[in-house]
């Protein structure tokens, strides 16, 4: 698994692909799609597909691939291995969804949500493998949101392949299994190797699992953040633990499109105290009014700092 | 707003040593004023491409373009250098740092010369046409 494309530019997300088996473009073939990444607030987050011949699922199978949570890391690596040799039947995708990718999408100002960005992942892995002339009839998928919705969703999209979507897709379809391990594979390469594009000098690498929950990550947030930037482009800004830690650690910033509470609003809104409409009015000829030629260059003059 | 009879002194004394500083205009309100590991974090992330630049700054995506300041003018960053007690006293500012161009940063939306900052510098020539001297 070359990693470089991804490693290059770790701001932005980027396809990987191994090559397509021959007997994959003539042969019927079964798809399985899994994610890897999903909760962490560190690092990115993959999306993986595996692909063989529906003739060769028994074989698939015997490599013994199993859910990747339910392994170690080496036994995933072992299993990787394992689908590389079988590459005269297996092929596989992957999307590394970066976090950079995944902070400014759920940020947006039309909030792009991680599901949305999930589904349309997914949808976007399916369709290479369809554009690399993989005969694709059967597609499994681990469920991301309600299963039948999503599954009528992709059955839609891709007429005459039976689609499959269900909770725990990934231990109950070998080739699901074998898609979340080459997805977990690529997620734990990437966050161990993670590249910092801020000029950091050495960074602590002991960040745990990525996971709010874990000390080791916790620790880390609190060391590495900034008063004025907040984290680097590694943490995943829109989740809830970056937010809350900023909000307490780190200098407020608002942006214009923010939702802001009762009090601040009306402190940004500048509104007038009760007192002030009993004081003469400020600034004498009320019936002065700028230009909007002023006003939209927001050009004011300066009379004191 | 109360009747201001103070006067602030611009102090240039110190504008052939100060150093050009790079200058960023942020779509946001930053509720702090003081140093900022500018470069490590921001500039070190930026991207530059052809039509504009990208970065991003709490996990908010931002575009932007460098700008020059319109010709004859240049930007000046000043500093206080004492806080007055009162807003009778006299205040004087002295020039920190200078700059001929500055990066401004539209949320999300790519840069054009319908944004307010790239409009806001006709204001010299206009204002040279109306009030500048009339040449026949």
């Amino acid at each position: 698994m070359e990693l470089s494309p991804f490693e290059a530019d770790n701001s932005v997300s980027c396809r990987l692909a191994s090559q397509v088996p021959d007997v994959c473009r003539t042969e019927d073939c079964c798809l399985g799609v899994d994610e890897a990444g999903r909760g962490p607030v560190l690092g990115p987050m993959v999306y993986g597909i595996c692909f063989c011949p529906v003739s060769k699922k028994e074989e698939l199978k015997d490599l013994k691939v199993a859910d990747s949570k339910t392994l170690t890391e080496a036994e995933r690596e072992n299993l990787f291995q394992k689908l590389d040799e079988a590459k005269s039947f297996v092929g596989w995708a992957l999307n590394i969804l970066s976090p950079n990718v995944i902070s400014t999408s759920m940020l947006q100002r039309t909030k792009y949500n991680l599901n949305a960005l999930s589904h349309d992942t997914a949808i976007g892995l399916i369709q290479f493998a369809l554009d690399s002339g993989v005969q694709l009839k059967e597609v499994y998928v681990d469920t991301v949101g309600p299963a039948e919705k999503y599954e009528e969703k992709l059955s839609h999209l891709f007429p005459g392949i039976e689609v499959t979507v269900r909770p725990k897709a990934d231990s109950l379809f070998p080739v699901v299994s074998a898609a979340s391990i080459c997805a977990k594979v690529a997620r734990d390469r990437v966050v161990e190797n993670w590249k910092f594009t801020e000029d950091l000098g050495e960074v602590d690498t002991d960040y745990g699992s990525g996971y709010p929950n874990d000390p080791k990550t916790k620790a880390w947030l609190l060391k590495y953040l900034d008063p004025v930037f907040g984290y680097p482009q590694f943490v995943r800004f829109s989740w809830s633990t970056a937010q809350t830690l900023m909000d307490s650690k780190a200098v407020a910033v608002c942006w214009d499109d923010d939702e802001e509470d009762g009090e601040r609003a009306a402190k940004r809104q500048n509104n007038r105290s009760m007192l002030s409409f009993f004081s003469a009015p400020a600034g004498g000829d009320k019936s002065h009014q700028t230009h909007h030629f002023f006003t939209e260059r927001r050009l004011r003059s300066l009379n004191s700092l | 707003m109360s009747c201001n009879t103070s006067v602030t002194h611009l102090d240039v004394s110190s504008r052939g040593r100060v150093e050009q500083a790079p200058v960023h205009l942020m779509p946001c309100e930053i509720e702090y004023s003081g140093a900022a590991q500018v470069s490590q974090y921001f500039t070190a992330t930026t991207k530059d491409r052809k039509q504009e630049k990208t970065v991003s700054f709490r996990g908010r995506g931002l575009k932007g373009q460098e700008i020059s300041c319109p010709q004859g003018y240049t930007g000046l960053v000043l500093k206080e250098v004492n806080k007055p007690g009162s807003d009778q006293e006299d205040r004087t500012v002295r020039i920190s740092s200078m700059f001929n161009k500055l990066t401004y940063w539209n949320l999300e939306t790519p840069p054009t010369s319908d944004d307010t900052v790239v409009m806001a510098m006709d204001w010299p020539e206009v204002a040279e046409a109306i009030h500048g001297p009339i040449e026949d």
